[in-house]
């Protein structure tokens, strides 16, 4: 084995690699479990394609086939119950993943210099992941499935001058029908393909710019420790622990992820009572649906989604890291994730006028905290300077500002 | 880095090492239990197992009559063989490639029942009076399926079947 | 016992509460018994009642075999279609439409196309009451076509409408089952993966603290 490795590293960057991107890889030793969850992200891709993979060698993209093809790898393929309900769990894992890593982003000030075109490419691949999933959820061919994307679709009849045209190519027919079903099924297919992609970009950033860490600050060398095994044991452990509250909804509650309604087959003559999209899209559905104009609720939709691509530039504090040392920032913060969850909550509902006036505060907190940013943030850091910063902090912007110095000599 | 990493190994080293070889074993072992599932879902699912049999009525066949039944999604020939076709068989053990005597290849002298594929490349054989012609690379067939001439490599397959009635076969999973 | 251990521990009961009362919580309501003999006698209703007008297009006869019945009880079942066959209605589409206007759904998923499908059904199957004008209504589908199948509204004897609903129980879990056939199969096979991966998590967990246990 060993003699193997030698005759590849000698054509092959193979054992440098691994040691200096892996074993070797320098991690501050403070992190916490929140900085498990880019690991969990990329084990959750790698789910969703393996039983992906494996439920399109029976899945039929076809408007007569697709459904009962679900039915059939339901009852009738080997364990198919099983790879099926692997990927619309995981499909929600995914996101539940993906949203705690933002969070602990925002929260931990890690989309900061240096480390903005992570963030960028952070960005790219959660708008890649929500065209992946909305492009999956039509493949069943439910009631949900159909006029879910139905109405999704239409939004794109916003679009200036050329509206119903763009609606009409997307679905290649007037209607969702067996064109929309077929080209959504192979760019379901590809667009994973793209996240593996982008993730490996992703990845090349955080290698150049290093982790960021609970501290907020880039510590120093000394404070790092190689990758392996302090971080490759933890991720695993954290993966454990994932697995259990993962397999538990496989196995015990699958039903907890898919819509009642979807177990109907799509009807394009019979609107079902209640459209809800699945709850990783809930509080962009509430943005949408608080806006009066059909063009202001797709940009208002759109721009709840991009705005997070601002923060860098939005955060104008000069206080390192994020919530820690940071007490209004902290408060915004949460206002912000109780805001997310409140219009989560009023996109799951029938629309009324009093969900309808929530959804519209919520939606205007959304916004402002984002607009308001810049202001706070800088107030914030006056105010903290005033008060005296921590002793911990002084340190930590002293031995900063010091390395940018020997940076500048250099 | 840090330099605290670098401190020597605990003395307990071999405990650790047991453990980390366990973790492993079982790790290994629900990585290979997970698979199993992805694997077996490539095996034909339940209702082409179900359809893996078929039943066979064997009324309506004349002596001297050969009829191509479908079995797995393959042909089976079925042919009702005369008293002379009968006797001719039984007289000799095909060529000197696959001898076997015609008795171990019928259950009732009668029915011959035979995988209708060429076991050279799986064309479909002709019938004709004499047995079968594979018209893609020239192998002859006698009437009981044996080889004669040709590149194929062995007498037709036997599919595993049984008389469920006095004219109704059963041709089973493999 | 060190802090981070117990706030561990902490979120492990916390997160079992709550799994548990979520599985509870499905589990209130309607008494159902879900016991084969149970599942078995809903088979026989659906066949003998409710095939006359649905169909269970996702179903096939052979199926029926893990219920328990024999090959000999689904002769009777099926009436000369091949066992392999989905398990189709006795009245033809057109017919049914004549009849009531609108064919009767396919009820391989009902019990999951509803919120509470058991429930549901059992609601419906004795939902069905004389209203005061002397009409027969049902209370969850007012303007359905479907006939009091178990002419229940008009039952006024006590016990034989528990046993009606009783009858409607059986149809109920029957049709839970139909709808999703594997899940025994997948609960069973949840205790043991949810036990090993809690195994492996904790050897996971012995080797993480061991490790960084070096960093003192």
């Amino acid at each position: 084995m060993g003699q193997l490795v030698k005759w590849i590293d000698a054509r092959f960057p193979f054992t440098k690699f691994i040691k200096h991107e892996l074993t070797d890889y320098p991690t501050p030793r403070n992190l916490s479990y929140w900085w498990n969850f880019g690991f969990l992200a990329g084990f959750v891709l790698m789910l969703q394609i393996i039983s992906g993979l494996f439920l399109a060698m029976h899945y039929k993209a076809d408007v007569a086939l697709a459904f009962d093809s679900i039915e059939h790898i339901m009852r009738e393929v080997n364990y198919g119950w099983l790879i099926r309900y692997l990927h619309s769990t995981g499909a929600s894992a995914f996101f539940a993943v993906i949203y705690i890593h933002m969070a602990r982003t925002l929260y931990y000030g890690s989309y900061r210099a240096p480390r903005e075109l992570m963030w960028w490419t952070g960005q790219g691949l959660l708008l890649l992941l929500m065209a992946t999933a909305f492009m999956g959820y039509l493949l069943p061919w439910g009631q949900m499935s159909y006029w879910g994307a139905q109405v999704i679709t239409s939004l794109f009849g916003a679009t200036p001058f050329i509206g119903e045209q763009v609606v009409i190519w997307l679905r290649g027919d007037f209607t969702v029908g067996d064109a929309t079903l077929t080209r959504f099924f192979v760019l379901h297919y590809l667009f994973p393909f793209l996240i593996v992609g982008a993730v490996i970009i992703h990845l090349v950033a955080l290698h150049f710019v290093k982790s960021s860490n609970p501290s907020g600050i880039n510590l120093a060398d000394k404070d790092n420790i190689p990758f392996h095994p302090y971080f490759t044991i933890k991720d695993l452990y954290g993966l454990g622990i994932f697995l259990i509250i993962f397999c538990y909804f496989v196995f015990f509650q699958p039903g907890t992820f898919i819509e009642a309604a979807n177990n109907i087959p799509a009807n394009p003559m019979q609107t079902p009572e209640h459209i809800v999209p699945e709850w990783y899209f809930l509080p962009f559905y509430a943005i949408l649906r608080s806006i009066p104009d059909l063009l202001g609720g797709v940009v208002g939709m759109l721009l709840s989604v991009l705005i997070f691509a601002a923060m860098p530039y939005l955060d104008r504090s000069g206080i390192p890291g994020g919530a820690r040392n940071r007490p209004w920032y902290r408060v915004m913060f949460y206002v912000f994730v109780i805001d997310v969850l409140v219009l989560g909550y009023v996109g799951a509902q029938a629309s009324s006028d009093l969900m309808l006036n929530i959804g519209r505060v919520a939606t205007l907190i959304y916004f402002l905290t984002f607009c308001l940013l810049p202001f706070i943030s800088r107030k914030e850091e006056q105010w903290l300077r005033k008060q005296g910063l921590p002793v911990e902090i002084e340190e930590l912007l002293r031995y900063e500002s010091q390395q940018q110095q020997k940076k500048d000599d250099v | 880095m840090s330099d605290d990493v670098i401190k020597s190994e605990p003395e307990d080293c071999g405990r650790r090492k047991f453990l980390e070889k366990a973790t492993g074993a079982v790790a290994g072992a629900g990585i290979a239990a997970a698979s199993w599932p992805f694997i077996s879902s490539m095996n034909p699912s339940t209702d082409i197992l179900a359809r893996a049999e078929s039943q066979v009525e064997l009324d309506g066949i004349a002596s001297g009559e050969m009829r191509t039944v479908e079995w797995q999604g393959k042909p089976v020939f079925i042919l009702r063989r005369t008293e002379d076709q009968i006797v001719k068989m039984s007289d000799s053990n095909g060529s000197s490639k696959d001898p076997e005597p015609d008795e171990q290849r019928v259950q009732k002298s009668e029915w011959l029942v035979v995988v209708g594929l060429c076991t050279h490349l799986g064309c479909v054989p002709n019938r004709n009076a004499d047995g079968w012609f594979c018209p893609c690379h020239g192998s002859v067939y006698d009437n009981s399926g044996r080889i004669l001439k040709g590149p194929a490599p062995r007498n037709l397959d036997l599919p595993p079947y049984e008389f469920i009635a006095e004219n109704k076969i059963l041709i089973r999973k493999a | 016992m060190n802090r981070h251990n117990f706030r561990i521990i902490l979120h492990c009961c916390l997160l079992l509460i709550v799994f548990t009362a979520a599985v509870k919580s499905e589990a209130a309501g309607i008494e159902f018994d879900r016991s084969t003999y149970s599942l078995k006698r809903g088979a026989v209703t659906f066949q003998n009642l409710c095939m006359l007008c649905h169909e269970m297009k996702y179903l096939r006869y052979q199926n029926l075999l893990e219920l328990g019945f024999s090959q000999k009880q689904l002769e009777t079942f099926r009436k000369g279609k091949n066992i392999q066959e989905t398990m189709q209605s006795s009245i033809a589409p057109e017919v049914a439409k004549l009849l009531f206007g609108i064919q009767p759904p396919d009820l391989s998923l009902m019990a999951k196309a509803r919120k509470n499908g058991p429930s549901y059904i059992y609601n419906l199957l004795t939902g069905y009451h004389e209203t005061a004008g002397g009409v027969i209504r049902n209370q969850i589908l007012p303007d359905t076509s479907m006939p009091d199948v178990l002419a229940y509204s008009i039952e006024t004897d006590v016990q034989a409408r528990e046993q009606l609903e009783k009858t409607a129980r059986e149809v109920a879990v029957f049709m839970e089952w139909a709808a999703d056939p594997k899940a025994d199969q997948r609960r069973r096979m949840g205790y043991w993966v949810i036990a090993y991966l809690v195994f492996l998590t904790f050897l996971l967990y012995l080797i993480k603290r061991r490790v960084w246990r070096r960093l003192r």
